[in-house]
């Protein structure tokens, strides 16, 4: 039995049956990417940069309290800011980040107590020049425009509020945020 | 490395020579799986010595580690062994908590086992995925990246990254689960198993396979302990050493499975104990989301954790009562971590990943050391490979499942 097996190659033969079956009736599961099929990314995906523009003022949401610049293990976020002499208040003048240096962890995201920062699910972004990835604060308001002309509005990012996580963790203004 | 240079061109120069022959493989080589270079000495075809060079992906991870808080030390982790970098983030995370004397929720525990045997089963896709190609098997590469790529979809789905994932924080983990992704993933653990049984009728008895495995990187039981082999090699000899099973981690207590083990310590062995792997995986995977409703509402992440953001330094409170006017309160310095030094080992896809590391009470750690499997497996290949042809070396190499980002840290 085993001579005969060896000599018709059965083994080979079922394994190229599997082949022929799964050519011939199994679903092809490639995709013709960009021009028929373009897969949305899940909801939480951390791609391009942006801040997020506030429709009232139209600038950005940022306080400039430092917390993204201390907690960015790639230290690629770079913000300046000046005090108001009278009200005491922040403002930003400079907000850059390096996309290049970004290892795109989502912390920055996930500690901004007023959800002004964001990873945005947009995923096809090039650079031809390393300056096509340094972000500064116009470009980053602008990757937001293009974002979220996109979205279903209100929209709400996971990591800004993350699931599950005890409220000691999030500060009031982001346990009360519903999305923008 | 002048002198295998030397070697090298003065085989050119002469038309005949009495002593070995020479050749460098990699560290380019494709089936090198990265930048691995290999230095042979050769009779014919057959290897008599061969040197292992390692050092091309150095990037100093345990030194960077060292200028990093413990939050941020744990994005290292994940380019460590970038095929399976949930495992290696529990790895990190298990002995910050046991620095912190912290206690994981029973959910983040949970959802813990289950991204790392996730990681587990595309670990070892990816390698049956590219040992079989290395042999000469294309289509089993090919069915094992669609299945890879449906379990990448469902990690996107849970922390927004395909690789890199940084899902594990110290003291539990960055997201809870949606209804969505269980439902996913029970969908996931049915139609698996037949896919596994898909793989094994290509390749289980074929008889090329068998070939090409079979006899070949022979490592008894006492050998492959004293190389200090583990994971699936280490049990391809026999040997039935799980971390999982002997020290506990994470919700592996309360979860059934069995070690599979090999006889021969052969190749087709070490390929056998993974297939198997892939199996119990996958119930390890059914059980926890079997448990998942139990533990319903749930934090996923511990009270007394620390914040992503941890403080670099912490004063002393100002004492009660106010002292007076002119005494000058001098606020000493509490320790963010407590001062000490913790160890952790985990069963990671290749073998044991341990983590030790030492605090001094400041924000970052002292000293980090890691030790990675894949550097202890690649100092066993001058043992294996003696005595075997140049062709049998890419099948040794798959076997050992070495990723030189986890070697050369």
């Amino acid at each position: 039995m085993k001579i005969l097996e060896k000599a018709l190659l059965i083994e080979i033969l079922k394994g190229l049956a599997l082949t022929l079956r799964k050519m011939l009736f199994a679903k092809p599961v490639t995709i013709e990417y960009f021009d028929k099929v373009r897969p949305v990314p899940a909801p939480g995906f951390r791609g391009r940069h942006a801040l997020v523009r506030d429709e009232k003022t139209g600038d950005t949401l940022c306080i400039a309290c430092m917390r993204c610049v201390r907690v960015c293990p790639s230290k690629c976020i770079n913000v300046e800011y000046e005090v108001d002499k009278e009200t005491k208040k922040r403002k930003v003048v400079k907000y850059e980040i390096d996309a290049l240096r970004c290892v795109y962890c989502g912390y920055c995201e996930e500690v901004c107590p007023v959800n002004a920062v964001v990873l945005t699910e947009w995923y096809e972004y090039v650079g031809l020049k390393r300056e096509d990835l340094f972000f500064d604060k116009e470009k980053l308001l602008k990757n937001w425009d293009e974002f979220i002309a996109t979205q279903k509005r209100p929209y709400l990012n996971p990591f800004w509020k993350p699931r599950g996580i005890p409220k000691k963790f999030l500060p009031a203004k982001k346990r009360q945020f519903t999305g923008v | 490395m002048a002198t295998y240079l030397e070697i090298n061109k003065k085989q050119v120069n002469e038309e005949k020579w009495e002593e070995p022959f020479y050749l460098n493989m990699g560290p380019q080589h494709p089936s090198t799986h990265g930048v691995l270079r290999l230095f042979l000495e050769l009779e014919g075809e057959t290897i008599v010595n061969c040197t292992p060079i390692i050092g091309y992906l150095h990037r100093g991870v345990e030194k960077l580690g060292e200028n990093l808080n413990y939050n941020q030390a744990i994005v290292l982790s994940d380019r460590l062994d970038y095929i399976a970098s949930a495992a290696n983030n529990t790895a990190f995370a298990l002995a910050f908590e046991k620095l912190m004397g912290l206690e994981v929720p029973r959910r983040a525990k949970l959802l813990r086992t289950i991204v790392c045997e996730m990681a587990r089963i595309c670990n070892h896709l990816l390698w049956l995925a590219t040992h079989a190609l290395d042999i000469g098997a294309m289509t089993v590469f090919l069915y094992c990246f669609r299945d890879r790529e449906w379990l990448l979809n469902i990690y996107e789905k849970i922390c927004g990254a395909r690789l890199t994932h940084t899902y594990v924080r110290v003291g539990g983990v960055r997201q809870d689960f949606t209804q969505e992704i269980i439902d996913e993933l029970y969908k996931f653990t049915e139609e698996f198993p037949p896919r596994i049984y898909d793989y094994e009728t290509l390749i289980d008895v074929n008889r090329i396979w068998l070939k090409r495995t079979k006899g070949i990187a022979v490592v008894p039981p006492e050998d492959a302990i004293n190389l200090g082999l583990t994971g699936p090699c280490l049990r391809g000899s026999g040997i039935a050493y799980d971390v999982r099973k002997f020290r506990p981690y994470d919700a592996y207590g309360e979860v059934d499975f069995v070690v599979p083990t090999g006889k021969n310590g052969d190749t087709y062995d070490r390929y056998r104990v993974r297939m198997e792997e892939l199996r119990q995986a996958n119930s390890i995977i059914r059980q926890c989301l079997d448990k998942l409703p139990e533990t319903e509402g749930e934090p996923v992440v511990a009270e007394d954790a620390p914040d992503l953001l941890m403080p670099e330094r912490i004063k002393k409170p100002e004492p009660k009562p106010v002292p007076k006017k002119g005494v000058i309160f001098r606020g000493a310095d509490v320790p963010v971590v407590p001062p000490g030094e913790a160890f952790a080992a985990i069963e990671s896809p290749k073998g044991e990943l341990s983590v030790y590391v030492v605090s001094d009470g400041s924000s970052k750690p002292w000293r980090l050391r890691v030790r990675t499997p894949s550097f202890v497996h690649i100092s066993a290949i001058p043992y294996m490979t003696k005595n075997h042809m140049i062709a049998d070396l890419i099948a040794i190499i798959g076997t050992l499942d070495i990723v030189l980002g986890d070697s050369d840290r």
